[in-house]
């Protein structure tokens, strides 16, 4: 479970979170929406402990990322918005590397890097190196960095971005399965239809708080509309109206 | 299932050394670029071995001459000493602008008053600048005053004077640079040189490993795992110092074979160093890679770009160098309090390395301390720096 509570950050003049609150619960896909510069990305990154709040807090299975930021780090699995790949490390290469860094070792941690190439799809490349692969390999192999150390918590920005059809269909399966195994997985997208395909619950950012939050089915009802983008839409014109 | 931190450095510091192995930059500045400054002295040696040495008083050497029949004794005296005569250029112009271009090393005027005299006065064209004129340009001279004195003394004879009185002072020379110093001046060389590539050899990785993951956007991945920031930066300073090792050693073993083949082509220049002496100097400047290294983190750390750190990092080899090729020309040897000044006292213990002095053991523990001392405090402004959030928020 990955809990945030009054969460604020500044970075000088901007304010890129304001007293952000949510809850993203096991067994259940949170999606985090809202337009560029919502503060989704450095929400995320407070929860990985890559920066620090200014007030509030951020806890995963209960540890608090920024005093305990290993502990918590080792019950996340993170697939960044940029995928970050070293291109003289094969794709086996890169996920050995993070799973040794997580503390897998031998015959074991080598069970787990073979399923999950299996499982991504990724044995034609697998002893590639990694320059010059295409968006979807780039993914398929961040996302093995991400699940190696078969962690409880999953965050995952913008999962699909720039993928082919079959990958996204592939990943959007990845994502139900970890679901039905009791996994807490929080993701950002701009796709709607993603969101609405795979999202149980959605809270709607904007200027660094939430401004809605529900099921899709909730969201639909609040605003009035069918269609999630237009929800999405009428939530933002609402809140920007009631800001003004 | 956690590991320690020791294994989580292991694990960084494997993964990074893997990685540039297989970078063709990184190999070429650890394995291809350290051959580069040998060759170069090496090659110079050799070359001033040529131009410069040899027992001469047994080779010929040809001179061009005009008007060798007005003084036909001096024409003489010189063919006795292996001086043979060709035909100079006719005009002025011609002769001057032949030795002004190399074509001719000297040319030797000896002017229709000299004629049936005792005492006349000859012109000789040099050009000094050319360093392969000197040879020839100096023995003759040298035969030329040879035979003035003999001159002087026959005089002196007829004049019932005592031998010697119109030369008073003879000057024998016996020049030791041409058998022995001008390999010295060489191998005094090597110094700035092995320093420069010691700032140079991890540079790559150095930058790569830094700035260039937080480019490349691998970074965050990285920090996203489980690991003391500081233990992190520690194994890629770790992996980079690897990398000057093996720069350094492939550099000293460079200067070693390819001055030892340079003096192998003459039996009369001073021999290189011993590998022993090789092997000290290798461990004096392990401080010095600590230091090398510890610095360009610190700067890469800092900088906004790999285009930025490039700059800095590529200027930075040079300041260090500097003193070092002062020192070429006029040798410093170490006291308590410069052996004690991070990078230099190391130059300046190597020096006396190079030289086949002893070293003082106090010297090497002063300038051991203050550059690992120096080092790890710049280390640790590296990793406080490395710990902000800037350093991975980019934008």
């Amino acid at each position: 479970m990955i809990e945030i509570e009054n969460l604020s950050k500044r970075f000088g003049d901007v304010q890129a979170l304001n007293d952000l609150s949510f809850c993203a619960a096991d067994g259940r896909v949170t999606g985090l929406i809202g337009p560029n510069g919502a503060g989704k990305t450095t929400a995320f990154r407070i929860v990985y402990g890559l920066l620090s709040p200014d007030s509030g807090g951020a806890r995963v299975d209960g540890i608090d990322a920024a005093s305990e930021r290993m502990a918590a780090q080792r019950q996340l699995g993170v697939l960044p918005d940029v995928r970050g790949l070293y291109p003289r490390l094969t794709a086996r290469e890169h996920i050995r590397y993070f799973g040794r860094l997580h503390g897998g070792e031998g015959a074991a941690l080598e069970a787990d890097i073979d399923d999950l190439i299996q499982r991504l799809g990724m044995t034609e490349f697998a002893d590639r190196l990694a320059k010059g692969f295409s968006r979807g390999q780039e993914l398929k192999v961040a996302l093995g960095r991400a699940l190696v150390h078969r962690p409880r918590n999953l965050i995952l920005d913008e999962p699909t971005n720039g993928l082919d059809v079959m990958s996204s269909r592939a990943v959007r399966h990845l994502i139900a399965d970890m679901k039905a195994l009791g996994h807490c997985i929080l993701i950002s997208s701009h796709i709607m239809s993603e969101v609405s395909l795979l999202c149980d619950h959605l809270v709607i950012v904007q200027a660094g708080r939430a401004v809605a939050s529900g099921t899709p089915d909730e969201l639909r009802a609040q605003t009035g509309a069918d269609d999630l983008e237009e929800v999405f839409v009428r939530v933002l014109d609402s809140s920007g109206a009631s800001g003004s | 299932m956690t590991s320690t931190w020791f294994t989580r450095v292991g694990i960084v510091f494997g993964k990074e050394v893997r990685d540039h192995s297989r970078d063709r930059r990184s190999l070429l500045l650890a394995l291809i670029y350290p051959m580069l400054g040998p060759l170069l002295v090496a090659g110079g040696l050799f070359l001033a071995s040529k131009t410069l040495q040899g027992d001469f008083r047994q080779q010929h050497i040809e001179i061009p001459v005009i008007g060798l029949e007005n003084a036909p004794a001096l024409a003489a005296y010189l063919q006795d000493k292996n001086v043979r005569f060709r035909t100079a250029p006719a005009t002025p112009a011609e002769r001057e602008d032949a030795v002004r271009q190399g074509r001719l090393p000297v040319v030797m005027i000896v002017p229709l008053s000299a004629k049936g005299q005792e005492r006349f006065s000859v012109e000789l064209i040099t050009n000094l600048g050319r360093v392969d004129n000197l040879r020839v340009t100096s023995r003759l001279r040298a035969l030329i005053n040879a035979y003035n004195e003999k001159i002087a003394d026959e005089l002196a004879k007829k004049a019932g004077l005592a031998e010697g009185y119109g030369a008073p002072i003879k000057i024998t020379q016996t020049n030791v640079a041409q058998d022995a110093n001008i390999a010295v001046f060489f191998y005094n060389m090597m110094p700035p040189l092995v320093i420069f590539m010691i700032f140079l050899g991890g540079v790559h990785l150095a930058i790569d490993t830094t700035v260039g993951e937080r480019e490349r956007g691998s970074l965050e991945p990285l920090l996203l795992a489980p690991m003391e920031r500081g233990g992190l930066l520690l194994a890629k300073a770790l992996a980079a110092l690897a990398f000057t090792a093996v720069t350094t050693v492939v550099n000293l073993a460079a200067f070693r074979v390819f001055m030892g083949m340079a003096v192998a082509s003459s039996d009369r220049l001073a021999a290189p160093p011993g590998w022993e002496v090789f092997a000290q100097v290798f461990l004096i400047a392990i401080p010095l890679m600590a230091f090398a290294v510890a610095l360009q983190m610190a700067l890469a750390v800092i900088t906004k770009s790999m285009k930025e750190a490039q700059i800095y990092l590529g200027l930075l080899p040079l300041i260090p160098a500097l003193p070092g090729m002062v020192m070429v020309f006029s040798p410093l040897n170490p006291t308590d309090l410069t052996a004690g000044i991070p990078v230099l006292g190391q130059m300046l213990l190597i020096n006396q390395l190079v030289a086949g002095q002893a070293l003082d053991p106090l010297h090497v523990v002063i300038a051991t301390l203050s550059t690992v001392i120096s080092a790890g405090l710049i280390f640790a402004l590296a990793a406080k720096w490395f710990r902000r959030e800037k350093m991975f928020v980019l934008g």
